[in-house]
């Protein structure tokens, strides 16, 4: 099912693919369909209404008016801290940041609010929102517009943390992250945007929604688990393919949801395999890609056949020049020659 | 009137290079109607004054005397550019310029801590923070000018108020008189100022420098003009209305300037134009030198994070 649509620079190239919905105009028919559905779910972000820089939002403020599709001010906390009010006052909001590296300015709107209010008041509220979070690098847009942060968001407690990686399952997790009632994290890969993907029937059935927390086996294979999330299940998968011709057999894990995590499909896909290699844009130290290895370490340690390893950022900002960023993210390359320095062992 | 022509020629090499994808990423965020703040307010300056700029920063890095040709190679990306092609947000420590502004209010609260240094150390310097109407509207500004209110810190808050945050128009946004009324909340002094006039700009920043100086606290100056291109450059400004574009012409900075320096007869039409054809060749020169720059080394990506 998965050619490598995100390796193409032009447009489609099959003339089937223009029918093909792209990831953002997946996410965007999940949003239109379920404000439809639910009269309180609205949206709060800069330029929403108007011209939101990735055009997720295109066309919902005609639909829905400009009391629904909510233009706010730059003023992140505000921003963020009313969709906390709004959500314990019955309302579902949705908040778009333009970049998803602005979240550190609103944080603790998040994490100390939104993630513990309901524990802290015995029960007594729920904070369903959802904040969408474009991320990731590859544009040259610079340090503070090109990072992966969804560790930080996972490593505390009362967030869902959400990464798709098709169009089907950007559509399929937004109404999930819509439907749920607690604090949920959607990060966007910006390379993905513009990609289409070929979609089951399901997607076009407006009551269809993801089962959180259920990872995708994208490639099945017996030699070796990748676990690779947004872009990096592409790139791990184009390296599948061509490992495969020399006989290596890789299996690809998508996650899809980071919280909750999806550990039995992870574990029993090591079993098989007995080796695993994460993949992720994150940085490396203490993040997503060294929970998965503990998670690995913990419960399927006997199946190992070689030392896990992991593949990401090493822990510089991404820089501005291609060629530097270019470096730090990981991509098939590196992915292929993890591999085979594995198997080789 | 220099100044503010080198500013426009600067930015428009950087706009043409990223039109001709000479250089990828990021659009280029340009000043075109800003000129006349980023050069008031640097005229107004001194060596070892400091300013912060914002991602659109570019006017206020070549007003304060930067070099045009490692502006253009750190736009190019090259390794010889000011910050070694790590970033764009232009910074040379030694003329007292910090690039800013991938995070929008970010550079205020910093400027106000840098003015804390200045008067902790017993300098009599200055610091500067530019920022937009739009970030004006962030908690940061408004803790940073409380904060400067309290201890009473050299920091000039500059808001250019250029009428837009992206799309969204000023109006929109802010329900008060002006930006600048909220000084009087922060026990600051408040300004309005034409933000097209260069000379107006350089006598209000002067009078906050001087107060600054003096020990006097910090200066809030809203300085009031129209944002004549794209939020960045491959904006096409959809949400503003023919019309409207047209009278926002009108207040070209550079035009307004222009015609003044006729009028009085400081600066004929023929000088300027002389002017502006010294300064083209002058960039294109930055230009070609950027061209030829050598981009990073690999390693490079690894150097400068740590001191
Ligand atoms: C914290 C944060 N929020 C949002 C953005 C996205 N953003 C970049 S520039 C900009 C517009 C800011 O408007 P203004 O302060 O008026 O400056 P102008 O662009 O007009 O120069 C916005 C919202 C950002 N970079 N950082
Ligand atoms: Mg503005």
């Amino acid at each position: 099912m998965f050619d490598n649509r995100l390796f193409r620079p032009g447009g489609p190239v099959k003339p089937e693919e223009k029918d093909w919905p792209s990831f953002r105009g997946a996410i965007n028919e999940a949003m239109r369909e379920e404000m439809r559905r639910d009269p309180l779910v609205f949206q709060m972000g800069e330029d929403i209404a108007l011209a939101s820089p990735f055009g997720v939002t295109t066309g919902l403020a005609k639909e829905f008016g400009r009391e629904r599709i909510r233009d706010a001010p730059c003023a992140e906390v505000a921003v963020v801290g009313a969709a906390v009010g709004a959500a314990m006052g019955g309302m579902r909001p949705i908040v778009e940041f333009q970049f998803g590296d602005f979240m550190s300015v609103a944080i603790d709107q998040l994490t100390h609010q939104a993630a513990m209010l309901r524990y802290l008041t015995g029960g007594q509220v729920s904070v369903p929102l959802v904040i969408r979070l474009p991320c990731g690098g590859g544009q040259g847009a610079g340090s503070q517009h090109s990072q992966s942060l969804y560790s930080w968001f996972a490593h505390v407690p009362g967030i869902k943390v959400l990464l798709p990686s098709t169009s089907m399952d950007a559509k399929a997790m937004m109404k999930a992250a819509i439907r749920d009632n607690n604090p949920v994290l959607f990060f966007e890969h910006k390379q993905l945007y513009r990609t289409r993907w070929p979609v089951p029937a399901e997607f076009r059935d407006a009551d269809h929604v993801a089962e959180l927390g259920k990872a995708a086996v994208r490639r099945a294979g017996v030699d070796i688990t990748v676990v690779a999330t947004l872009t990096m299940v592409h790139h791990a998968l184009a390296a599948a393919e061509a490992l495969a011709a020399e006989g290596v057999s890789v299996e690809v894990i998508d996650p899809r949801t980071l919280v909750p995590f999806d550990v039995d499909t992870l574990v029993a896909s090591v079993r098989k395999t007995g080796r695993l290699l994460v993949v992720d844009e994150a940085y490396l130290n203490f993040g997503i890609q060294a929970e998965v290895i503990a998670t690995v370490a913990e419960r399927a340690f006997e199946a190992l056949k070689a030392a896990p390893r992991r593949l990401g950022n090493p822990n510089v900002p991404v820089p501005f020049a291609p060629c530097l960023q270019d470096e730090v993210l990981p991509g098939r390359a590196r992915i292929e020659a993890a591999i085979r320095q594995m198997m080789s062992r | 009137m220099r100044a503010m022509l080198l500013i426009r020629a600067v930015e428009k090499a950087w706009g043409d290079a990223y039109l001709t994808e000479e250089i990828t990423g990021i659009p280029p965020s340009l000043s075109t109607g800003q000129e006349a703040i980023a050069a008031g307010a640097c005229a107004a300056l001194g060596d070892g004054d400091f300013i912060f700029t914002t991602h659109r920063g570019q006017a206020a890095q070549v007003a304060r005397g930067l070099d045009p040709k490692r502006i253009l190679a750190e736009l190019y990306c090259r390794r010889t550019g000011y910050n070694k092609g790590k970033s764009y947000h232009v910074t040379d420590m030694t003329r007292g310029v910090v690039g800013m502004g991938g995070i929008v209010p970010a550079q205020v609260p910093i400027a106000g801590g840098m003015a804390l240094a200045q008067k902790m150390r017993g300098t009599d310097r200055v610091s500067l923070a530019f920022f937009g109407d739009g970030a004006s509207n962030e908690g940061a500004v408004h803790e940073a000018a409380a904060l400067a209110a309290m201890w009473t810190l050299p920091l000039i808050l500059l808001c250019e108020n250029n009428r837009y945050c992206i799309t969204q128009r000023d109006t929109d946004a802010l329900k008060g008189p002006s930006i600048a009324a909220r000084a009087a909340g922060y026990g600051l002094p408040g300004v309005v100022v034409d933000g097209t006039d260069p000379l107006a700009v350089q006598a209000a920043v002067a009078e906050a420098v001087a107060r600054a100086r003096a020990g006097g606290g910090a200066t809030f100056i809203e300085a009031q003009c129209e944002r004549l291109t794209g939020h960045l450059i491959h904006d096409t400004q959809p949400y503003r209305s023919r019309e409207e574009l047209e009278s926002a012409w009108k207040h070209c900075p550079i035009l307004l300037f222009g015609e003044r320096l006729e009028r009085e007869r400081i600066l004929s039409a023929d000088e300027r134009a002389r002017m502006n054809r010294e300064i083209e060749a002058e960039v294109a020169g930055a230009v070609a030198h950027a061209r030829t720059q050598p981009y990073p080394a690999i390693h490079e990506a690894y150097e400068d994070l740590w001191a």
